[in-house]
């Protein structure tokens, strides 16, 4: 028997604004319903993976025994900290914990509470911690100020327009009005982007993904367990779990007009995954700022380099276009609560692979690939999800 | 803002003191013990070039509670003349007049302040020469 990887279980909580619930109650409740998707026991649960920003508060940053306590879990618990990539790299960890044959069912919770937080203050500098803190964000660079630099330095080389920009929100919005999960299901009409307020020239104040409240958990298991307990009527498959590296700062890095990251984690994934760019038609991208999106879908290899805007403007990368990408709606119309977000986004994989993806229901899914990334792409993780034979 | 780290900073922050590997004969700022580019432990301080040249900017509208004091204001990625790529604001001058490439030299500036009462930090910002 191989070392296979399976996804048994998923669970998540509506992302948004929740006052009245703590970190505690969100983590309850994406777990719960994690643990009931797969059907097995609390007690068979050998590690909780936390992937979190900034936890509960910047005062209680080991929330691991908070978690165990409000799920009620006996496990061991830890708390993984990548950035805005959290979610993912806790993803990681847990995969490789199984992978290496260690643990046999482990969950993974990504999680952060933002809406206690002022914007233009305290999430600003939340953020911060993700890019250089001392020679980015201390000499007045901000995390949107430097998605800024990398939005121009597109649209100089590559001639990417604004409207090209605009219509990666306008699209994420139309998907989100059919997420139930989604915070935003609404749509925006494209003259709304275009015509906003800039916050960092030439990024406008609706562009940007909003920090929220949420939790979202996956159970993962070995081929050792899922052969003895055949209990699961669908397990998806891990088909690789990857990340890449950069610079933390932009000054420091030769070309702005791709993530290295992205690249070097997408090519590892392929490669273990056995399969090549043109086998995906559905993905799950870091789209925080417009030009994430555009970066994404090209250094994925998903269309060709410099034309992510023309790709997306003639529709190719719509809900059940030649490649759906973000048909969750993506961090924008979900909303970001930041570690949650990239087990937010490898759930909407696995319900696209079941099937249950309702009125969002992408066509012929084999496969589904998701990127997270941590600040401006100091680190991309890329997993590549599949069919497991029932 | 801590009072040690704060001086801790102070050849960086005042001075632009980086560093020069003498193998390799990179330059690089902020300064580390080792090299980043070939590892070499035989590095020496640098002082990193006064004047340069914009390559990126945009005009900050929100930021974080340390320089909220100084919004609108406008950040650049600044290419010196020696080579070093730095990120600072740019002053003395309009977000609608700046152009990409514009030459700018080195100005010593306040840079955040600690609330009304607290510690003022100071550092180097870029006006147009
Ligand atoms: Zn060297």
């Amino acid at each position: 028997m191989s070392n296979e990887v399976y996804i048994i279980g998923t669970g998540q909580t509506k992302f948004g604004e929740f006052f009245d619930l703590n970190i505690g109650d969100l983590a309850s409740e994406a777990v719960s319903k994690a643990i009931k998707n797969a059907g097995i026991g609390k007690n068979e649960i050998r590690t909780l993976f936390i992937g979190s920003t900034v936890s509960n508060s910047l005062s209680q940053s080991s929330i691991g025994g908070i978690c165990t306590r409000s799920c009620s879990l006996s496990s061991n618990a830890y708390r993984i900290e990548s950035g805005n990539a959290s979610g993912a790299a806790a993803f990681h960890h847990a995969f490789l914990s199984i992978k290496s044959g260690l643990y046999d069912v482990v969950v993974v919770l990504g999680i952060d509470k933002l809406s206690d937080y002022v914007q233009n203050g305290t999430i600003e500098k939340i953020l911060a911690s993700s890019i250089d803190y001392q020679w980015e964000y201390e000499m007045g660079a901000t995390l949107t100020g430097l998605y800024s630099f990398l939005t121009q330095a597109h649209m100089e080389k590559y001639g990417t327009t604004l409207e090209q920009l605009a219509y990666i929100p306008t699209k994420n919005h139309q998907n989100g009005v059919l997420n139930p999960k989604a915070q935003y299901r609404y749509a925006i009409p494209i003259e709304k982007f275009l015509n906003a307020k800039r916050i960092a020239d030439p990024i406008g104040r609706f562009d940007i993904a909003t920090p929220c409240d949420g939790a979202a958990a996956i159970i993962l298991a070995s081929e050792r367990y899922i052969e003895n307990k055949k209990t699961h009527s669908y397990k998806v498959k891990i088909l690789s779990s990857s990340v890449g590296s950069d610079t933390l700062a932009l000054q420091h890095r030769e070309k702005l007009t791709e993530l290295k990251a992205t690249k070097i984690a997408a090519n590892d994934a392929y490669h273990k995954a056995k399969l090549t760019a043109s086998d995906i038609n559905l993905a799950e991208v870091h789209d925080s700022h417009p030009i994430g999106e555009i970066l994404a879908i090209e250094d994925l290899g998903l269309v060709p380099k410099g034309e992510g805007g023309k790709a997306s403007v003639e529709g190719l990368t719509a809900l059940n276009g030649k490649i759906t990408v973000n048909p969750s709606g993506g961090l924008k119309a979900r909303g970001d609560p930041f570690g949650a977000t990239g087990i937010a986004q490898l759930i909407e994989i696995v319900e696209q692979i079941r099937g249950n993806a309702g009125k969002r229901q992408v066509n012929d899914v084999q496969y589904g690939l998701t990127q997270n990334v941590m600040g401006t792409g100091v680190m991309s993780y890329v997993s590549i999800l599949g069919r497991g034979e029932n | 803002m801590e009072p040690p780290k704060i001086w801790r900073e102070r050849k960086e922050r005042y001075l632009g003191i980086g560093i020069m590997c003498e193998d390799c004969k990179k330059k690089n700022f902020p300064k580390t013990r080792i090299c980043p580019d070939c590892g070499s432990e035989n590095v020496k301080p640098y002082k990193i070039a006064e004047r340069g040249t914009l390559k990126y900017f945009t005009q900050i509208m929100n930021t974080g509670d340390e320089l909220v004091f100084n919004t609108p204001y406008v950040v650049g990625l600044v290419e010196l003349e020696d080579g070093i790529k730095v990120t600072a604001q740019i002053v003395d001058c309009d977000f609608k007049d700046l152009k990409k490439g514009i030459k700018l030299e080195q100005t010593f500036r306040v840079i955040a302040r600690n609330g009304k009462e607290g510690l003022i930090k100071y550092g180097f910002k870029f006006r147009p020469i």
